[in-house]
């Protein structure tokens, strides 16, 4: 008898130990989704432009999931001390649905990192940025948000274009239409700009003069964050789905072992 | 023509014959990175090209010409009957279809003190630097458009076309055409690619994608099943209690009539 009595002492004191676990993992998971919603760098409009911005609805769920956690892990423990069966199969079924939403959480953020490709913000960029004429308030509003997210990327972070200034040069865009390639073969935020913000020489960004326009890319600047956000959802989230799975297992068998 | 001939002879020994033999070039490609583009092609000055034409008491102009590589077949002459440069414009030769038309005029570039180059760097020489080097053709936009413009037009060229350019030296005095380079090679302004032919098609699935899927779905299968195990063994035990504690109380009732026989 007191080695039974021991071997379920031991598992409690394990079960206590992983909903601590999950407690503490569920409010860093919260507070990473809140990170990434906030958009620290802006990119958030170019991804509502293409119609794919769902790492955003994952993070969204990570939010809430890891709220939920972190009170499942708390109605746990004290189910697990206090060996109440009701209340550890509350705890149960409640759990499952939770595991199930951050379930989809992560397959939705790795599923959607693989649509972030160069040519899809190429092809945004080309049809959407500087475009006058807009259809109705949904695209004039996307277009505005691309608008402004490029010009801010471009000055920021000294780039133009996706992959290069060539971008412009090489594909006709909305941009174009507006800007004749004699005066604007690129935007005017693709120019080195002085303290004012006027370019240094303008003759020299035209041509394409070294020193006197942003020569590299942009993708850098747009996929880093947005990887780091897809990965940090999708794995931050698996991680905590494997150690809850352990821990639900073993849940699952103390409340078979117990009697009410 | 003779003249023409003479020079063409000299030109098969070797001799120095510089401003038939150069043709109008590309600015340097280091430079000029960006170069042609849609609209406009960025030319060289042409320093040093004329200087044994050049006589040190008169004042020249250059003039350039262009066309397009198509019009070769109807016209590439750039002179009138009586060795005058002609003054055709964009409009007129309907942009180098119909023949050569003036592009530009500028003063003869100084061989002596060429630009240089590397000075490009240094902001305050840039503007310098580029006006003395290259003259860009296509450059304005506006002055087709304007009927107050006086000058020389120079607007943009047309996409995807080829053109061909020609520097005139050209006496200021009498405006007598002194000497001329050859046609360029053609240049091929660039052509674009519609947007609509980007293939946003992101390829295969990624790995982690497929980890993520396959093992979730798997541990929650493991899940349902272990929860179906538990609430299964709970109900089998609970039949297995309320069983055992019937058996126990119709074994109590059986043992308890033998005592109050047994007292009697």
């Amino acid at each position: 008898m007191a080695k039974i009595n021991d071997g379920i002492r031991i598992l409690q004191g394990l079960l206590v130990f992983g909903n601590v676990i999950i407690g503490m993992c569920g409010i860093a998971l919260t507070a990473e989704c809140i990170f990434f919603v906030s958009d620290p760098h802006g990119l958030y409009p170019l991804l509502e432009a293409t119609e794919n911005d769902d790492i955003y609805a994952a993070a969204w769920i990570g939010i809430f999931v890891g709220f939920a956690l972190f009170a499942l892990s708390i109605l746990g423990i004290v189910g697990v001390i206090k060996s109440n069966r009701t209340l550890l199969m509350v705890y149960i079924i409640l759990m499952l649905i939770t595991y199930a939403f951050e379930m989809a959480s992560c397959i939705t953020a790795a599923t959607h990192q693989d649509f972030l490709t160069p040519n899809l913000f190429l092809k945004q960029m080309l049809e959407r940025y500087n475009k006058s004429d807009t259809d109705n308030n949904n695209d004039k509003w996307m277009t505005e948000g691309v608008t402004k997210t490029w010009n801010k990327l471009m000055l920021q972070n000294q780039c133009c274009g996706v992959r290069g200034p060539s971008d412009w040069q090489e594909y006709t865009s909305a941009f174009r239409v507006t800007h004749n390639d004699a005066d604007f073969p690129w935007p005017r935020n693709c120019c080195v700009m002085d303290a004012q913000g006027s370019p240094v020489n303008l003759d020299g960004c035209k041509l394409g003069v070294p020193g006197y326009y942003n020569s590299n890319g942009c993708y850098d600047a747009i996929s880093g964050p947005m990887n780091t956000h897809a990965w940090g959802v999708a794995w931050f989230g698996f991680a905590i789905l494997c150690w809850t799975f352990c821990v639900l297992l073993g849940t699952m068998f103390y409340w078979s072992r117990i009697d009410d | 023509m003779y003249r023409h001939w003479v020079v063409f002879v000299f030109c098969c020994f070797g001799e120095l014959c510089a401003d038939q033999n150069l043709k109008p070039q590309l600015a340097a490609s280091q430079l000029a990175t960006n170069n042609p583009t849609l609209t406009t092609i960025a030319l060289e000055k042409p320093f040093c090209v004329f200087d044994n034409s050049l006589s040190p008491n008169e004042s020249y102009i250059i003039y350039l010409y262009a066309m397009k590589g198509s019009a070769v077949a109807i016209s590439s002459l750039v002179t009138d009957n009586s060795s005058k440069p002609l003054d055709s414009t964009f409009h007129q030769t309907r942009g180098g279809e119909l023949g050569p038309y003036k592009a530009a005029l500028f003063n003869v570039p100084n061989c002596a003190s060429p630009p240089k180059l590397a000075d490009v760097g240094n902001v305050n020489k840039a503007a310098d630097v580029l006006k003395q080097y290259l003259f860009r053709v296509g450059d304005d936009g506006t002055c087709l458009y304007d009927p107050n413009f006086l000058g020389v037009c120079n607007p943009p060229l047309a996409p995807d076309t080829t053109y061909r350019f020609k520097y005139v030296l050209v006496e200021s005095t009498g405006g007598i055409m002194k000497d001329q380079t050859l046609w360029s090679d053609p240049i091929k302004t660039r052509r674009v690619k519609l947007p609509l032919k980007i293939d946003t098609w992101p390829g295969r699935r990624s790995g982690s994608m497929i980890v993520i899927t396959s093992i979730q779905s798997v541990l929650v299968f493991l899940l349902l099943a272990g929860l179906l195990a538990a609430v299964s063994s709970a109900v089998m035990r609970s039949e297995d209690a309320s069983a055992e504690t019937k058996h126990v109380s119709q074994s109590i009732q059986q043992s308890e009539p033998r005592p109050q026989l047994g007292s009697e």
